[in-house]
């Protein structure tokens, strides 16, 4: 199988696009894998993946065919114009035995080219993307002759595909500027064939109209092409076809290279020319195709094809357990009660109203006050201590640490859980952290302060 | 190539540290956040690419919990006579037996901070300034890595920055980033990496590229939701149901059905478009519940709530968000058929006017989805999309989403494009025979999606 060119590849990418967003997702795991793999920038990998989806599930091979058929539709459609081109030059010239009437003739040549000529080009500047019929015509045929039940996405994805830069217009525009092209070559071809091989003679007629105006419009008519070095009948010629046939053979020719020279100038040309219009700006269209990323469907594969963000994985474990802290109470001498605040903000009021008996550590916070107050409660160690907390603050290890480090040197330890500050709620959740840190460290702790317990030693 | 740029975040417990990863990395599935302490107990790393190329690598690591036992330790690590420097310090320090018992999480956050080239120091800037944080940061500095503090939860009510600041630049740290990972500033991430090319001259041309990129990417997101939004809005204008009278209630309940099924396809494809997993809109201010919207599209309640004005036969809730056409009625319908013609496609809408005229005369009436519930479609996805595109990966709670302002879906004329896609029956995926991939039917929602990005 031949390489595909790229806009087969866009074609093939946006078939399984359609495929997908109708159908469901495909799987894809080894399609991303090998389009990751591949590398490049993100329209590449998607094409990448796709070429591959597609020819895993066959669609290449509908494509191809589809092409062909394709193909094969463009073969009737150009046999088709050729025999109708070939029909109109029979059909202007008829079968010689009577005379030919010029503007008949010239009718029958390009009458429908130009009616159909003129509704391309208005179709072209008003309709849009929705006209010619021709290119539905096409379409319709070779999606007949690729007879393939995959190739149903192919079309309408070429047409989207297409579209989008507006490309549909100009493809269609050579098709049938093309056709045309073809069907007057033929007739032109035939046409010359005729007139070399037969003898025919010209005439005009009319009931209403005056001689001047039919020399008036030969005449017209014959500048143009009189340019190109076509002859023109003269004056008189004309005036004397207007009778009957002459039959000189210098008129003959003079009417023969007229007819031949107005078919190729106000037929052939201007289908060359817009058949070649179409074509660059086909060829301009075709090499800025891209793939649109702002549509859902490829953005969607963004992250599986090229993500902005991957995990790179645990590079430094959890251990098995965290240091423990451990709770515990002093084995020596203890005397007197003492409430400490650890970590308080300017939020509360500090400290509460003390009996007599209880004294007031303040609120720990830097390492300095932490070590002072650690060092006196060793060489005094108290018989109640209270450690008052915000449990709005995280309950980390170090303050666990340092609880337990002041439990550890008074006798009996209780902790206060302070209230939130007026206006503020207490996070159920930390709350609950709390309670559980506690917990742990065997320490009892309550939302109210335990002044009761601290003065006399019990509740 | 260039070598990607290594960021430790660091911080106390519990300031969101694997939050913030989470935003910065569009991934919801990072790591674990929870409201309990140490929660993440080791070291992990993410990884941002720009087509394909790695630019930086975050990593995760565990809270500091016990700074200034930590700071005390060290400072009585320096041997008589002896003056050693932060790194040289935190090096004996590491290669003793300590950081492998009391400070082995603190152990873990130095070595990476080592190891990166800067570190994002994440600061819960409702907590107050207290010793241990300070501590905290002496410890990190003393890593000799440039530091960028990162506030988190800015938006909260009781933040106490100003505060932080003070702090912050009596340590020397001038510079700093308010960044709410759970409702990050729009341009939060540009700010933030704009911020970290000042620390890191160096890298600024990869930053640069990252925020470039992303800021691309936002904009695709955008214009890819408008997309969704739109193929949601001509599939149900463009939903058409031929009725005969007595089946009439069934046939509306039906209809509804498929109307309320293709919005919910709608919400998932924008909930996966944004990076969000259906669970995660649960339980959220996404006004969706369950990662579906909880007000019933047909109520003509939510249709008030969004400021939609609705006719009488619909406020009384009787055909609610069904307009039945009537064959006197169906001059409308002929109006519309009848532009559609003229635009393209004249063929194939007459043969479908044909069809559904003939089924008029032998007494069928149709049944199209309502004006007022299109306008609701279109508003609640675009509250939908705007909530989305304000959402951080950290998010767990809801944040507020004002109900839009957009005058221009609740009263104004509706766009064109739906007036067109009426006419067409083939256009809507919720019809028989549908033809999607019609090329007036994309340009339609083409030209709608423009409309829907740009208001």
């Amino acid at each position: 199988m031949t390489a595909l060119n790229p806009l087969q590849k866009l074609w093939l990418t946006e078939t399984v696009r359609l495929r997908e967003e109708h159908a469901g997702a495909l799987e894809d795991l080894e399609a991303n894998r090998l389009a990751r793999t591949a590398g490049g920038d993100l329209p590449t990998r998607i094409q990448h993946r796709a070429l591959h989806l597609a020819e895993r599930d066959g669609l290449t091979a509908a494509l191809t065919r589809w092409l062909q058929g394709a193909r094969l539709a463009l073969v009737l459609l150009a046999l088709v114009a050729v025999i109708s081109g070939a029909g109109l030059a029979f059909a202007a010239l008829g079968n010689g035995l009577a005379p030919v009437n010029v503007f008949w003739a010239l009718g029958s040549l390009l009458g429908l080219n130009l009616i159909l000529l003129i509704s391309w080009a208005l179709g072209l500047l008003f309709a849009g993307e929705h006209s010619a019929s021709l290119g539905r015509l096409w379409l319709w045929l070779s999606e007949k002759l690729a007879r393939d039940a995959k190739a149903a996405q192919l079309a309408p994805a070429l047409l989207l595909l297409l579209q989008r830069q507006k490309l549909n217009r100009w493809a269609v525009g050579v098709l049938v500027n093309g056709l045309w092209l073809l069907a007057l070559l033929s007739a032109l071809v035939i046409l010359l064939t005729l007139l070399a091989t037969r003898r025919y003679g010209f005439v005009w007629e009319t009931t209403i109209l005056g001689a001047d105006t039919f020399v008036a419009v030969t005449q017209a008519l014959g500048a143009l092409p009189a340019v190109l070095g076509f002859n023109v009948p003269t004056v008189e010629m004309i005036r004397a076809s207007g009778d009957s046939a002459l039959n000189i053979e210098s008129a003959r020719q003079a009417w023969a290279a007229w007819l031949v020279g107005v078919l190729l100038v106000y037929g052939l040309l201007p289908r060359l020319i817009l058949a070649l219009l179409c074509l660059w700006r086909w060829k301009v269209g075709r090499a800025a195709l891209r793939l649109d990323l702002n549509l859902p469907g490829y953005s969607q594969l963004r992250e599986r094809l090229m993500p902005s963000s991957e995990r790179l994985g645990v590079n430094d474990a959890a251990p098995e357990q965290l240091h423990h802290v451990t709770g515990g109470v002093s084995e020596l001498e203890s005397d007197g009660a003492l409430l400490v605040a650890i970590e308080l903000d300017d939020q509360h009021p500090w400290p509460p109203k003390l009996p007599a008996q209880v004294k007031n550590a303040g609120i720990l916070d830097s390492r300095e006050s932490r070590n002072k107050l650690l060092e006196q409660l060793t060489r005094f160690p108290p018989a109640r201590l209270t450690i008052a907390c915000d449990p709005r603050r995280s309950p980390d290890r170090g303050s666990l640490a340092l609880i337990a480090e002041l439990a550890r040197s008074a006798a009996a330890t209780r902790v206060w859980l302070l209230q939130a500050p007026p206006g503020q709620a207490l996070d159920a959740e930390r709350l609950g952290d709390w309670h559980t840190a506690l917990h742990q460290l065997e320490l009892p702790f309550a939302d109210c302060a335990p002044l009761n317990w601290l003065e006399t030693g019990h509740d | 190539m260039t070598k990607p740029l290594k960021l430790a975040v660091v911080g106390h417990t519990n300031v969101g540290k694997t939050s913030l990863l989470r935003t910065l990395t569009r991934d919801v599935g990072f790591g674990e956040v929870s409201h309990r302490p140490s929660t993440t107990r080791h070291v992990e790393g993410a990884r941002l690419s720009v087509d394909g190329e790695a630019l930086l690598e975050l990593y995760d690591t565990p809270g500091l919990e016990d700074a200034i036992a930590l700071l005390d330790y060290l400072e009585r690590l320096d041997r008589p006579g002896e003056r050693l420097d932060g790194p040289a310090r935190l090096a004996r320090f590491l290669e003793g037996s300590e950081a492998r018992q009391r400070f082995e999480q603190e152990a873990k956050v130095l070595r990476q901070l080592l190891a990166s080239d800067a570190g994002l120091y994440v600061i819960d800037a409702r907590e107050p300034v207290l010793a241990k944080y300070r501590d905290e940061l002496q410890v990190l500095a003393s890593c000799g890595k440039p530091l960028l503090p990162v506030l988190n939860f800015v938006s909260s009510s009781d933040h106490r920055e100003p505060d932080w600041r003070e702090a912050l630049a009596r340590l020397g740290l001038h510079a700093l980033v308010r960044f709410d990972s759970v409702a990050p500033p729009e341009d939060g991430e540009r700010r933030l990496y704009e911020s970290l090319a000042l620390l890191l001259e160096n890298a600024r041309p990869q930053l640069e590229r990252l925020v470039l990129d992303q800021q691309v990417q936002r904009q695709a997101r955008q214009q890819s939701a408008a997309r969704l939004i739109a193929e949601l809005l001509i599939d149900c204008a463009a939903c058409r149901r031929s009725v005969v009278t007595e089946d009439e209630q069934q046939a509306i309940g039906d209809l509804r059905k498929a109307v309320r099924q293709r919005e919910q396809k709608c919400v998932e494809a924008l909930l996966k478009l944004f990076g969000f997993r259906p669970q995660d809109a649960a339980a959220s201010d996404l006004p969706l519940l369950d990662g579906r919207w909880g007000d019933d599209l047909f109520n003509p309640e939510t249709l008030k709530q969004l400021g939609v004005r609705v006719g009488g036969g619909i406020a009384a809730g009787a055909a609610a968000g069904a307009g039945v056409d009537l064959l006197v009625g169906g001059l409308t319908l002929g109006a519309a058929a009848l532009a559609g013609a003229i635009a393209g496609g004249a063929l194939q809408t007459a043969r479908s006017y044909g069809s559904r005229l003939l089924g008029k005369i032998k007494g069928q009436r149709e049944l199209t989805v309502d004006d007022s519930v299109l306008r609701l479609l279109a508003l609640r996805q675009r509250q939908l999309l705007k909530a989305l595109s304000v959402r951080g990966h950290a998010a767990m709670h809801s944040i507020k989403v004002d109900t839009p302002q957009d005058k221009t879906w609740r009263e104004g004329k509706l766009p064109e494009a739906l007036h067109k896609a009426r006419a067409h029956p083939q256009w809507s995926s919720l019809n028989p025979h549908a033809k999607l991939s019609q090329a007036e039917r994309q340009e339609q929602i083409e030209a709608l999606a423009q409309r829907l990005d740009e208001t």
